[in-house]
Order: C-alpha cells, then sequence, then structure tokens
C-alpha cells in the first residue's frame, strides 16, 4: 500500500480558509515526512479526497478560494492497490501562487468526474489519461483517444502493458 | 543518349545520330525515362526530414539526377520517401498516401527508425514502415547522412533500370502495351541482333517479384 502516511492536521503553508475548507470535504493531508523525501520534492501540500467529493473540492477551492488555474492533471497506476488508479490534479492560485495537489482514487474500469465543466485546461489533459490509463471521465464533453489512433488496443501506460513487443494493432 | 544503361539496349543504325534512327525497346526506353525523372514525395517526419533537405539543396544536389522535383502531392509522385520516425497514427495517413500514388511506384525506408523503429521500442511507434507498406530501399542510420541518401537514389535507378513489367505483361497475355512497341527492329535485324539477345535474356520467364521486393541485391549499405 501507500508509503505516504495521511494526517487531518493541514500543513503549515496551507491557508486556514483553504484548509478548513478542504477538512470540510473529507480531505486527509499527505505527510510526507514518513517517506524520508527531501523537503524540496514534496514542497507541495497535497490532500487525498474521496471520489464523491473531487468536482466540489475544485468548485469550492476555485470559487472562494481564487485556485483558477489547473496546473496538470493525470493519473499514476499502483497495480497492487485498491483501488487501482489514483489520479493527480494541480491547481494554482494565479494571483498568490500558491499550490495545491489533489488526489482521488478510482478503480478499474470505475469513472472518475470530469474536471472540464471547471477547467477547459482539463479537456486535453483527462482525454490524454483516458487514452493512456483507460479511465473514463464521467461528465467530459468528447471523450477520445489523444494521441493513439482511436482503434488502438490497450492502455499504454498501466504497468501490465508490455515495454515492447505490443503488435496487436495492426492496420 | 550519353547514358550508359539506355545504350546498352539502344544500337544506333547509321552509327551517327544524324539522320538515323535508334533500335531499342519500348522497356528499355521507358525505364530509362522514368529513372531519370524521378519526383518524390518526401515525409518528413523527423530529424531524416532535415538530412533530406540538405540532399535536395544545393549543397548533395539530388537534381543531378533528375530528382529534385519534389512534390507533396502522392498524385504527382511516384517515390515515396518516409524519413523519419513513424507513429501508429501517422501509419494510417502515410498508407492513405502510397495508395493514392499511381503506379509504378517506390517506397524508401530512409534511416532506423522507419527502417526498424530504430531506438524508439515502444507502444507508439511502428517498428518498421515495411509493417503497412512495401518497401524497395532501407537506408541505415541514424539519421543517414545525404551521401547515403544520393547512394540509395542511384541504387535506385539502377532498380528501375532493371524493370521488366512490360515484358512480363506481354507474356501473360494481359498487355495494357501496345504490342507492336515493344520490338521495333524489322528489316534491320541484323545489327539490332546483339542487343535484343541481350535484352532477352534478362526476361525470364516467370512472375514479376513480389511488389516492392528487391530480389537478389542486397540492401543498401553505407560505405
Amino acid at each position: 500500500m501507500s508509503s505516504i502516511g495521511y494526517t487531518n492536521d493541514a500543513p503549515p503553508t496551507v491557508k486556514t480558509a483553504v484548509a478548513y475548507a478542504l477538512s470540510a470535504l473529507g480531505a486527509r493531508w499527505c505527510d510526507y515526512a514518513a517517506t524520508g523525501a527531501a523537503p524540496r520534492f514534496r514542497a507541495t501540500p497535497a490532500a487525498l479526497l474521496e471520489k464523491a467529493r473531487w468536482v466540489e473540492a475544485f468548485a469550492t477551492l476555485k470559487k472562494e478560494h481564487g485556485f483558477d488555474l489547473l496546473l496538470d492533471h493525470s493519473a499514476v497506476d499502483y497495480p497492487d492497490r485498491t483501488p487501482r488508479f489514483t489520479v493527480v490534479a494541480v491547481v494554482e492560485n494565479s494571483t498568490t501562487h500558491d499550490v495545491l495537489l489533489l488526489k482521488t482514487r478510482v478503480a478499474d474500469g470505475e469513472a472518475c468526474p470530469s474536471l472540464t465543466p471547471l477547467f477547459r485546461s482539463a479537456d486535453w489533459a483527462e482525454r490524454e489519461t483516458y487514452d493512456m490509463f483507460g479511465i473514463p471521465f464521467e461528465g467530459h464533453p468528447e471523450l477520445t483517444r489523444i494521441y493513439m489512433p482511436q482503434d488502438y488496443d490497450g492502455w499504454p501506460l498501466r504497468k501490465d502493458f508490455p515495454m515492447e513487443g505490443h503488435l496487436k494493432f495492426r492496420d | 543518349m550519353a547514358d550508359s544503361a539506355a545504350t546498352a539496349d539502344v544500337v544506333s543504325a547509321t552509327g551517327s545520330t544524324e539522320g538515323g534512327f535508334l533500335l531499342s525497346t519500348l522497356q528499355s526506353m521507358v525505364n530509362w525515362c522514368r529513372k531519370n525523372s524521378v519526383w518524390p514525395l518526401p515525409l518528413g517526419l523527423s530529424c531524416c526530414g532535415i538530412e533530406f533537405m540538405a540532399t535536395a539543396c544545393s549543397r548533395y544536389d539530388m537534381s543531378r539526377f533528375g530528382m529534385e522535383v519534389a512534390r507533396f502531392s502522392p498524385r504527382q509522385a511516384d517515390l515515396l520517401l518516409v524519413a523519419g520516425t513513424l507513429t501508429y497514427k501517422m501509419a494510417q495517413v502515410m498508407t492513405r498516401l502510397y495508395d493514392q500514388m499511381a503506379e509504378p511506384r517506390w517506397v524508401i525506408a530512409m534511416g532506423a527508425c522507419a527502417s526498424s523503429g530504430g531506438m524508439f521500442r515502444s507502444y507508439p511507434v511502428v517498428q518498421g514502415i515495411d509493417e503497412f507498406i512495401p518497401v524497395d530501399f532501407y537506408i541505415p542510420g541514424c539519421p543517414p547522412r545525404p551521401d547515403a541518401v544520393l547512394n540509395c537514389l542511384l541504387q535506385l535507378q539502377k532498380k528501375i533500370e532493371r524493370d521488366r513489367s512490360y515484358r512480363l505483361a506481354l507474356d501473360a497475355g494481359d498487355a495494357p502495351v501496345a504490342k507492336g512497341g515493344l520490338v521495333a527492329v524489322s528489316g534491320r535485324g541484323e545489327m539490332a541482333a546483339p542487343a535484343l539477345a541481350q535484352a532477352a535474356d534478362r526476361y525470364v520467364e516467370g512472375a514479376r517479384p513480389k511488389a516492392g521486393v528487391e530480389t537478389g541485391t542486397p540492401p543498401v549499405r553505407q560505405r
């Protein structure tokens, strides 16, 4: 399972109002001290959310706390974990330049709520995540593959995808 | 008519070009025209495309061999030069370009990526364009130097020169070619005989080699 510890207390760099709003939505904050990683690689405060609260959390951050810029939106495959995938999104407050990383977990074949209605920049990012991991995004306006051909067989960034010799796709 | 390839089959009946005439086969004349007027369709997909540009520019100058008219319409080209890394998504485009080219057409896989996927042994990259279309020549190199490209183009000229599709079509009886056009030697047979005999030797009975497969000739190698 995860090597990261989780606590209910937000890191000191997170503003109190933000920490309070996210904690009210059931967020648990990542405690990177347990990993032993150098702090400079773990400078971004990160929180884990329930999937049901995913969109709500971003809506609150955007509308009430000024986190109006979606920097990144992707996923990680942990084949040993249940649920298997961790969806990650990074938002920034473009005025104060505070950055927050939020994650949620989805199982194989399970849909993740889409952030595209909130952030236009989530559109292609979610299509990429769908293309590479096969995670469907519920509420996305046009969820099709973005890099691979539409009839490509498989999800290339899943850990069980073969490193080489994938020749199932033939024209 | 100083070209060595054409003269192999061409006999001047009078010994001079003035007021005389030439004896040859339609096939060798057509081949001679085709090989000196190759219109490439460069499909530049990465760094190999830059090397192809160098080959076409004045320092290396492809136009010395009648190949400078690069066309970006497959309808106007007869040599598809795939230069660079081909992804599966782009492979659909390449296949379509190839399908749109009129016969006769030739294909060169330029560089390691087009030939075998190169160093990209991963999910989006086609492991050699011959997964999709027949290839006449493979150029090694990453990317190949313009010298190697020119060498390959010269090899291609030799291949075009050896083409015997007209004769094979005639032999098969489904000739799209006017039969009278093939041999124009009646009356002056004596002088033309050696060249004709030489030409006949090359037209061995049998099926045409599979399209795009070079038989009996090793791949182009870099010196």
